[in-house]
């Protein structure tokens, strides 16, 4: 089969899309690197206090007459943008492959997964409505109103460069908010694709902005009096350190998305041939490299038998995945970001090693890539066994296609190992008992829960959840949520004598 | 070729439309007698091609088993492009015919390998493998008509 076309063919000089134009910034360019191939196929500002002040001051010379526009006329600019994307669909898709390493079934799922972001905000004019109650008292009557609160800032992560975004972006314009929107630097092309768009739907200059660059741009958003709350998606460490306290200080509310040590419960009532295929992509889909995959195994019961069909699946099947380059529709397995990810997490497989596990799959440098392709970036899938709950490779996010096997006796060891960790973001219970599901669903702590899906990631409609050091605020993205985090509840008290 | 991904099959599903659709083009020009129906199931096949293709785009999704969603053996479902193999009008509708049967077979095993994971594309390869029954039926009916 033949490699699908790369939409990037030369290299794209990405500008800040700021007051419905495109602005060249004076800051420092840096490349944006296909890790396929190593080949450059952007280059990128980073930009400066100054440029990202000005992004804030046109979106909030905006907001007061996008406040005003009705919520059905704003739908309708959603509206455009979405058939914009539908349109666009699939070299929007190849970008993100083409930045990021994602094979092209992941990168067309996380454009489906965008654009339905788009698809739930564009019901603003019944999600935005308040209540009422008449006669609160004789001749008086209180009602409430969802305010728009003026400018949003949205820090991206490198991980689903086009989708993450959009689980804020639609809803905060919707709800008659500006935004601006800082990608990460590494994967910049998405969002100024969808920033192109924007353009084209006939959004007012100043209601949907983009700067590029690094920290200078995120503190800027953190610290600009003119910014009212933040969604940001990335590591813990940045969220719970910096987002969240930053935020905190500064009176802006805040949605922050850290990382995550998921676990899988693998119970013996299992059903293996659907169970492998969803391990395949909860641990090595998007080579590991996103919140919701897989980190670790618990396999439940002291059925040997059971256990070793289940090891000896789980590598047979890891083994055939075909890694390359993403746009070759055969290929299972793009490479993680860049180098220095890949020698992360190599340390991570070597410090599981020393602290005793056993590797049963090597893929540190025994596997093949199909095509002609630098290994800078390419890892094979990693599986260990004998893991401890203890060790670092289930403490601390790996973010790489590696799996851990533990082994314990009953689902109130898995539960409680699930529920000793700092993170809790997803976990999720393969089996094909009701009765142990409920009680895995009802007892484990866990912000996403699975039963019998690897990657358990809430639709547009429901709140993009997560628990302890995988999220910090009280609101999520998506849904009726974020329409709940962009707007202020604001109560009337009427009487006319 | 053993083919695992949704994208790698859906792709196969089309070209097996676009060499179908042209087989059946040629057979039209070919038999004159019955090209109306030929040029319609040629029509069909492009149609079949849109349905897949929105019922994949429509669902596929980050969370989709999209790596280990299907396990097709591409070489199960070849068949002959060119539909002069067999002498005479009767050998090229049972050529036809031997075309449709590789097509059923080909949506019934994928549909039943990923029915687990996205439950749209697997429907549409049945109505796609439903049609695909009934226009054998009427390639069979026209071998009797001779």
């Amino acid at each position: 089969m033949a490699i699908l076309e790369a939409p990037v063919k030369g290299i794209i000089e990405v500008k800040n899309y700021v007051d419905g134009g495109w602005v060249e910034s004076k800051g420092e360019i840096q490349d944006v690197v296909n890790p396929v191939n190593g080949k450059v196929i952007g280059r990128v500002p980073i930009s400066t206090e100054e440029e990202i002040d000005a992004a804030v001051e046109a979106a909030k010379a905006a907001f007061p007459d996008w406040r005003r526009t009705p919520p059905v006329a704003r739908a309708r600019c959603l509206f455009r943008l979405k058939e914009l994307l539908e349109a666009n669909f699939e070299e929007l898709s190849r970008v993100q492959t083409q930045e990021h390493g994602k094979t092209i079934d992941e990168s067309r799922g996380e454009t489906r997964r965008g654009i339905e972001n788009v698809e739930v905000a564009c019901g603003i004019p019944t999600l935005m409505q308040g209540y009422n109650s008449e006669d609160i008292a004789s001749g008086i009557d209180e009602y409430l109103i969802p305010t728009p609160l003026g400018v949003f800032g949205i820090i991206g992560p490198f991980n689903f460069p086009f989708m993450i975004p959009l689980w804020s972006a639609p809803y905060a314009v919707a709800t008659g908010n500006c935004v601006v929107i800082k990608p990460s630097s590494e994967v910049p092309l998405s969002q100024m694709k969808i920033a192109e768009l924007v353009d084209e739907a006939g959004f007012p200059p100043g209601v949907w902005n983009v700067v590029n660059g690094g920290r200078t741009v995120v503190n800027g958003m953190l610290d600009h009096p003119d910014i009212e709350g933040i969604t940001f998606v990335g590591s813990t460490p940045t969220a719970k350190n910096v987002i969240y306290p930053r935020c905190g200080a500064t009176g802006k509310r805040v949605i922050a998305q850290g990382g995550a040590s998921n676990f899988m419960v693998i119970m013996p009532d299992c059903n293996l041939r659907a169970t492998i295929p969803a391990l395949m992509t909860s641990f090595f889909g998007n080579a590991g490299q996103r919140c919701l995959a897989g980190q670790n195994v618990i396999v439940v019961g002291d059925d040997d038998r059971f256990y070793k069909e289940f090891v000896n699946a789980v590598v047979d099947t890891a083994k055939k995945i075909v890694i390359g380059n993403g746009l070759d529709e055969e290929v299972q397995m793009g490479p993680v970001r860049d180098a220095e990810k890949k020698k992360k997490i190599l340390s991570y497989i070597s410090s599981g090693i020393k602290e005793g596990a056993k590797v049963i799959l090597d893929g540190r440098g025994h596997f093949k890539i199909k095509g002609d392709y630098p290994d800078t970036c390419f890892l094979g899938p990693t599986i260990m066994e004998y893991v401890k709950p203890e060790m670092k490779i289930v403490t601390e996010e790996i973010f790489g296609p590696t799996m851990g096997i533990i082994r314990v006796k009953t689902l109130d060891e898995a539960i409680r190992i699930c529920d000793d960790n700092p993170f809790h973001n997803a976990d999720a219970i393969f089996t094909s008992s009701g009765r142990t599901a409920r009680e895995f669903k009802y007892r484990v702590k866990s912000g996403n829960v699975g039963i019998n899906v690897g990657i358990v990631a809430p639709m547009a409609f429901f709140p993009f959840s997560g628990m302890r050091d995988s999220f910090f605020g009280i609101l999520h993205t998506q849904g009726k949520e974020a329409i709940r985090f962009f707007t202020e509840s604001k109560v009337v008290i009427e009487r006319w004598p | 070729m053993q083919l695992n991904t949704s994208a790698s099959v859906i792709s196969f599903a089309k070209q097996l439309e676009a060499d179908s659709a042209a087989f059946y083009e040629k057979m039209a020009e070919k038999y004159p007698r019955a090209n109306e129906i030929f040029l319609t199931f040629s029509k069909e096949n492009s149609n079949y091609v849109t349905m897949i293709q929105r019922a994949y785009y429509g669902v596929i999704t980050d969370a989709i088993e999209g790596c280990f969603a299907f396990s097709v053996e591409t070489d199960k479902y070849g068949f002959e492009k060119e539909p002069a193999k067999r002498p005479g009008f009767a050998g090229a509708l049972n050529q036809a015919i031997d075309m449709e049967e590789k097509l059923i077979s080909f949506y019934t095993d994928a549909a039943e390998q990923s029915k687990a994971f996205m439950a749209d594309v697997p429907r549409t390869f049945l109505i796609v493998a439903r049609k695909r029954k009934d226009r054998r039926d009427k390639l069979r009916a026209l071998v009797k008509e001779i």
